[in-house]
């Protein structure tokens, strides 16, 4: 990489924000580079495996036919596992037509995808470099330093993830604390087609999507995710760091202590461990969510930006990093077409962000990750929902009606006045 | 399939070592350290005690997470990313 050539925009970081605005930037015909760290795109990048497709359907033509989609997303699951019994609620999309509006995939393999439509569109999309330093000359940015190259563009895009290092070097985001961010851990497990399909009562093309709460994860606070691939089963868990404090596990025998779960071993029992592997996740999309996401010279998109959200059931963060690009993108091209790169332009991605989808869940869904993390929710009403309805569905000689089974499951556990202040608090922010 | 160690399972992973550590550890501030808590944070279980009491880092099997980087009380850990090409490498991210 020599230092004469000069682009119009390089965007740091190769992940979904970065390469998304690789493509968009080149779409409207500029000069613009993806620089990445990782010998190959998707080699450092992880997540569950499930991503919404609105935002690709609206601008990525043709993907539906060329994109990795593992399986669509027709079964929904939330399951509580107690410590014998795991307690399910099930949604099946069985209707014969849609919606078809998210499918699992690996993220690695996906990005593969999209570095090559991006690439395909005009983008420059380069592994193998690590941006060390965005480069500033009288207080705009001007290029990137990387590992003793210099390189110049009229804008830079930071798109580097959840680990800010850049940000927090420009003075522009300080490290996040301890309740601001979680660790992902994920395995996955190769079954085979067939018996993916016939264990999870799934056809071709249709998969299955599942949180979890409960036994064992519950030592965390943490949750648990379960997607089906076609081959594939994806397992794993996300804790905050700051419940890893208390607790007298480790972090490493999470995903392990998951899969030993009854229910979750009848369903992977003689499949083969293909990989292991780890992630930070956003898990405060209050605080994480830049005030400025801006400067002279340059936006912040993706994960960096905060993009992440987590609504309690589901959680958004690719569509939502690429959301943030495409607008970035727009700035940048009105930016251009007035010769004005200064701040005051470029804040319009702000209120556009604000206004977007991405702005809107992120303050709507603000106070999720704090419900989430309560102690009561993953302790005592586990053990509360496991009671009840073990004991509803009791199959001693005498039944006992609901009201009794409340009151068992209740006593000496949860007040009425906790059981009363949580549900007004779940019911404030869900 | 019955229960993996951290060892058997990163074995399953490609990690390009680099012969620089990318994550500095001053151990120095560990041992006054009451939570040593990244032993009990790293995914990858790269944070172990001797029977003395003394912590050590390994860098190699490192996911790259930030975990410790941030859970970290006593600001002992120097972060940063492998050089280009190099440390974890993900097929099914």
């Amino acid at each position: 990489m020599s230092g004469e050539e000069k682009f119009d925009v390089i965007v740091v970081g190769g992940g979904p924000a970065g390469i998304a605005a690789g493509y968009f930037l080149a779409k409207k015909g500029f000069k613009v580079v993806v620089l990445e760290k990782g010998e190959d795109i998707g080699t450092k990048n992880m997540f569950g495996g499930r991503i919404y497709s609105h935002v690709f359907d609206k601008y990525f033509p043709g993907w539906r036919e060329e994109a990795p989609i593992e399986r669509w997303v027709r079964r929904e699951k939330f399951t509580i596992l107690c410590k014998d019994e795991a307690i399910s609620i099930d949604l099946s999309r069985v209707g014969e037509i849609g919606p078809y509006d998210s499918f699992t995939t690996f993220l690695s393999k996906f990005l593969k995808w999209m570095a090559q439509y991006a690439e395909s569109t005009g983008a420059l999309i380069l592994p193998g470099v690590k941006v060390d330093r965005i480069l500033f000359k009288d207080g705009f940015a001007v290029g990137v330093e990387a590992e003793g190259d210099r390189l110049e563009s009229d804008y830079v895009i930071v798109a580097e993830g959840v680990n800010t290092l850049l940000l927090e070097s420009m003075g522009i985001k300080r490290k996040p604390m301890p309740s601001e961010v979680a660790v992902g851990v994920k395995e996955v497990i190769k079954l085979g087609r067939d018996v993916v399909n016939g264990r999870f009562g799934l056809s071709d093309g249709e998969g299955i999507a599942e949180f979890l709460i409960g036994y064992p994860l519950n030592e965390f606070l943490g949750g648990g995710f379960l997607y089906t691939m076609n081959e594939y089963v994806t397992i794993g868990a996300v804790v905050k760091i700051e419940h890893i404090y208390g607790a007298a596990s480790q972090i490493m025998d999470i995903a392990e202590y998951l899969r030993m779960h009854k229910y979750v071993w009848k369903l992977l029992r003689d499949g083969t461990m293909v990989e292991y592997s780890a992630h930070m996740v956003g898990e405060s999309p209050g605080s994480l969510y830049l005030d400025k996401p801006y400067g002279n010279g340059y936006l912040v998109v993706g994960d960096a930006a905060g993009t992440l959200v987590n609504t309690g059931f589901t959680i958004r963060g690719v569509d939502y990093a690429v959301e943030s690009s495409r607008l970035a993108s727009q700035v940048i091209e009105e930016s251009h077409s007035i010769g004005d790169k200064s701040k005051a332009i470029l804040g319009k991605y702000k209120s556009l962000l604000d206004k977007s989808v991405v702005g809107r869940s992120v303050r709507k869904f603000r106070n999720v990750s704090k419900i989430l993390s309560h102690r009561r929710l993953h302790k005592e009403y586990v053990d509360f929902a496991c009671d009840v309805v073990g004991d509803i569905y009791s199959t001693a000689e005498e039944s006992p009606t609901l009201n009794e089974a409340i009151k068992r499951g209740k006593k000496g556990r949860i007040s009425y006045i906790d059981l009363m202040i949580d549900l007004i608090r779940v019911w404030r922010s869900l | 399939m019955s229960m993996l160690s951290v060892e058997k399972r990163l074995s399953l992973v490609r990690f390009n070592i680099h012969e620089e550590p990318h994550i500095i550890v001053d151990t120095s501030k560990c041992r006054e350290c009451k939570y040593q808590v990244c032993v009990k944070a790293c995914p990858a279980g790269l944070f172990t005690i001797d029977d003395n009491g003394k912590l050590h880092f390994n860098y190699e099997g490192c996911f790259e997470c930030g975990t410790c980087r941030v859970v970290c009380p006593e600001k002992a850990i120097k972060w940063n990313y492998p050089p280009a090409g190099f440390g974890v490498s993900l097929n099914f991210g």
